[in-house]
């Protein structure tokens, strides 16, 4: 199983931080913007009203000769660039003041109304914002005050492009660390399945990186590999106890076979009676039979031991298991039975050849043994998603429902099991062996009849 | 032919001894690794039957020091391991054969007389001769007195498997390795089925059957009844 980076909780975590800094960079810088603006226009506007309350104060003095006069005063002297003063009729005609002509419909609605004037610089022409105020005199004409507002726009304008900028190198930045901390992170635990795939795949000497950063997945893996050398001290006494008792019980073995067959081999000279002979002969099949079930035992533990697979190779499971169909077919056609195979080519498992033809076989001799003649056993093999299914299937007499679980462990005999030869192990080292590949092994009703599951998880494309 | 048997257990050794030379071979033994070794370096044996697990030298040990000497001499090994990945550890190590404790001493025989014969052979010859019985490798065709014989792709590499060990002894099991590449024994009397159904095809009808069964060994391809 290969980590989509998109899809660790790493990648999330860093993804829902990332927004968190953007939302709080982005509300702190847009707060001081807008605070910043605000006290801008409130200068402004302060300056405006201190100004217009002059002016009014002049009318109420002096009346509106004096007010204009005031204002070409004000309009005239250099030093205060940018205000702008207009005194109007009640219809709008411009007494006195900077501006050419009334710059409404009327009376502006607003409190603080803006608008642009033309300004006619040296050489340009030029638009400026003006923010002003308007009040109605007591002999209706009308004074306007205003100020060029253009520098602090253009301050404002800084301002938010700074504050742009700021937020999107934030994000950035953020998106950055983010990503390289959910790389650094899902490689570490990739790391670790990778190595304990590799360890559940039979290589039993590898162990988890310690990179040596003392941080938790140094402890970690620090904990996982002492584990680690626990199981594979147990498994290598397990190993060596089976070597053990493998040797300590067929060198007996051996020398007991061995004096039969020389026996048999000096019949002739010894004048043996036909009779001694035979039974000498079928002793020696009996010991065959011990040494076959001790075969299947330690095959067992070594499937269980999963030292089986320290070296698996590519296994073409349709092909093996349309060879052993054919191998077998004579021998059901013999029996009454017939033995027919469907396989899809190029369905490749990763492991252990031998162990996965003595599987089908075992399958496909427990079918022989128990259909009765007439019957019919398929063995297909399909592909099923992820994983290739092989199937065998018999109409024979199947296994009762409570007997199915417990068939595939060693030397269960079940209630219809009569043939005296079976040593009941056929079915627990095919569990073993499915287990050692990592499948799923089903025992299912055909009805009627028994129907053997096993889907092998597919190697992955190379 | 000249066999040095390497086996701790010397109630095997001596029975083994006893059966191989009223076989007709000369045996030599030794009783551990070491000693086993020093003979292999000395003396000039045609074929090495050495257990597995040795005092002193292991047989696989055996078998990689032999080797790094520039010894070609085959070694069959004997091992009370049995299981298959023991048998390929053995086969990597530089073995010829495998043979698991306890077997047949027919079995042993056979392999014995394939091993011996391999040395001298002709292993890549394409066409196949025994009698008026002829197999030609690259037309995959198959004729008996000049009348054509029709045989399935897997008779044919059983066929060839005989041929070439044409007068010798081959057992089930070697079958099973040789034609089927299977390293277990399945319960059933499978390759007595293939057999008489080769036989069926070839003998049939024939005055002089080829294919002949050896009583508690295997079958042999021969002319000589």
């Amino acid at each position: 199983m290969r980590l989509v980076l998109f899809k660790t909780s790493a990648f999330r975590l860093s993804v829902s931080y990332t927004l968190l800094v953007m939302a709080a960079v982005g509300s702190t810088l847009g707060s001081a913007y807008l605070l910043t603006q605000s006290l801008i226009t409130d200068e402004v506007d302060l300056i405006i009203e201190a100004e217009l309350k002059g002016l009014e104060e002049k009318y109420a003095q002096s009346g509106v000769s004096g007010l204009t006069e005031e204002i070409t005063l004000k309009v005239d002297s250099w030093g205060r660039v940018g205000a702008i003063y207009l005194l109007v009729d009640p219809g709008f005609q411009k007494i006195a003041g900077n501006v050419t002509r009334w710059p409404f419909e009327g009376m502006p609605r607003e409190n603080w109304p803006e608008f642009e004037i033309a300004t006619i610089e040296p050489g340009r022409r030029s638009a400026h914002p003006v923010r002003a105020a308007v009040r109605t005199l007591p002999g209706g004409d009308r004074l306007l005050v205003g100020t060029d507002i253009s520098q602090g726009r253009r301050w404002a304008d800084k301002f938010r492009i700074a504050t742009l900028r700021g937020i999107g190198l934030t994000i950035l930045a953020a998106a950055l660390a983010a990503f390289w901390f959910s790389f650094r992170l899902s490689r570490r635990v990739s790391d670790v399945t990778e190595t304990c795939q590799r360890i559940m795949a039979g290589d039993l000497g590898r162990r988890l990186p310690v990179v040596g950063a003392n941080d938790e997945f140094d402890a970690m893996a620090t904990s996982v590999n002492s584990v680690l050398d626990r199981l594979e001290d147990q498994a290598r006494t397990l190993r060596a106890t089976f070597d053990s008792a493998a040797h300590d019980l067929r060198a007996p073995l051996h020398r007991l076979r061995t004096r039969m067959d020389a026996l048999l081999l000096r019949a002739p000279e010894l004048k043996l009676e036909p009779a001694v002979y035979d039974s000498i002969e079928s002793a020696l099949v009996e010991v065959d039979r011990l040494q076959r079930t001790l075969a299947t035992l330690l095959q067992i533990a070594l499937a269980e031991s999963g030292a089986a697979l320290a070296s698996p190779v590519a296994v073409d499971v349709g092909q093996l298991a349309g060879e052993l169909v054919e191998l077998f077919e004579p021998v059901a056609r013999e029996a009454g039975l017939t033995l027919v195979g469907t396989q899809s080519a190029g369905l490749i498992v990763h492991g252990n050849r031998q162990l996965l033809a003595q599987l089908i076989t075992n399958l496909i001799e427990n079918a022989l043994k128990y259909v009765p003649a007439g019957g019919r056993i398929e063995v297909s093999v399909t592909e099923q998603g992820e994983d290739v299914r092989v199937e065998v299937t018999d109409n024979g007499p199947g296994i009762p429902a409570d007997d199915r679980a417990r068939a595939v462990q060693p030397f269960a005999r079940l209630s219809h099991a009569v043939t005296p030869d079976s040593s009941g192990l056929g079915l627990s080292l095919v569990a073993a062996i499915a287990r050692l590949h990592r499948a799923r092994l089903s025992l299912e009703n055909n009805s009627p009849g028994l129907r053997v599951v096993l889907d092998l998880p597919r190697a992955a494309a190379r | 032919m000249h066999i040095l048997l390497i086996e701790d257990d010397t109630e095997a050794a001596r029975f083994l001894i006893n059966g191989l030379r009223e076989s007709g071979y000369t045996v030599d033994h030794a009783a551990d690794g070491r000693e086993g070794l020093f003979r292999i370096t000395e003396g000039s044996y045609d074929l090495v039957v050495t257990d597995r697990m040795l005092p002193h030298l292991d047989g696989l040990a055996i078998i990689q020091l032999m080797r790094q000497k520039g010894i070609a001499t085959p070694v069959l090994v004997l091992s009370a391991l049995g299981t298959v990945d023991d048998r390929i550890r053995g086969l990597k190590a530089g073995g010829d054969d495998y043979l698991t404790k306890p077997f047949a001493f027919a079995e042993l025989l056979a392999r014995i007389e394939a091993l011996m014969r391999r040395t001298s052979g002709v292993p890549d010859a394409t066409r196949l001769k025994v009698g008026d019985l002829d197999l030609d490798l690259l037309a995959r065709r198959v004729t008996r007195g000049g009348r054509e014989i029709e045989l399935t792709a897997r008779e044919l590499k059983l066929l060839e498997f005989l041929m070439r060990r044409a007068g010798q002894v081959v057992t089930r099991t070697m079958l099973l390795e040789g034609v089927w590449d299977l390293h277990f024994d399945p319960q059933s009397n499978l390759i007595d089925v293939h057999i008489s159904r080769l036989r069926q095809a070839i003998d049939r009808g024939a005055e002089r059957p080829l294919i002949h069964t050896v009583r508690g060994s295997g079958y042999v391809l021969r002319l000589d009844p």
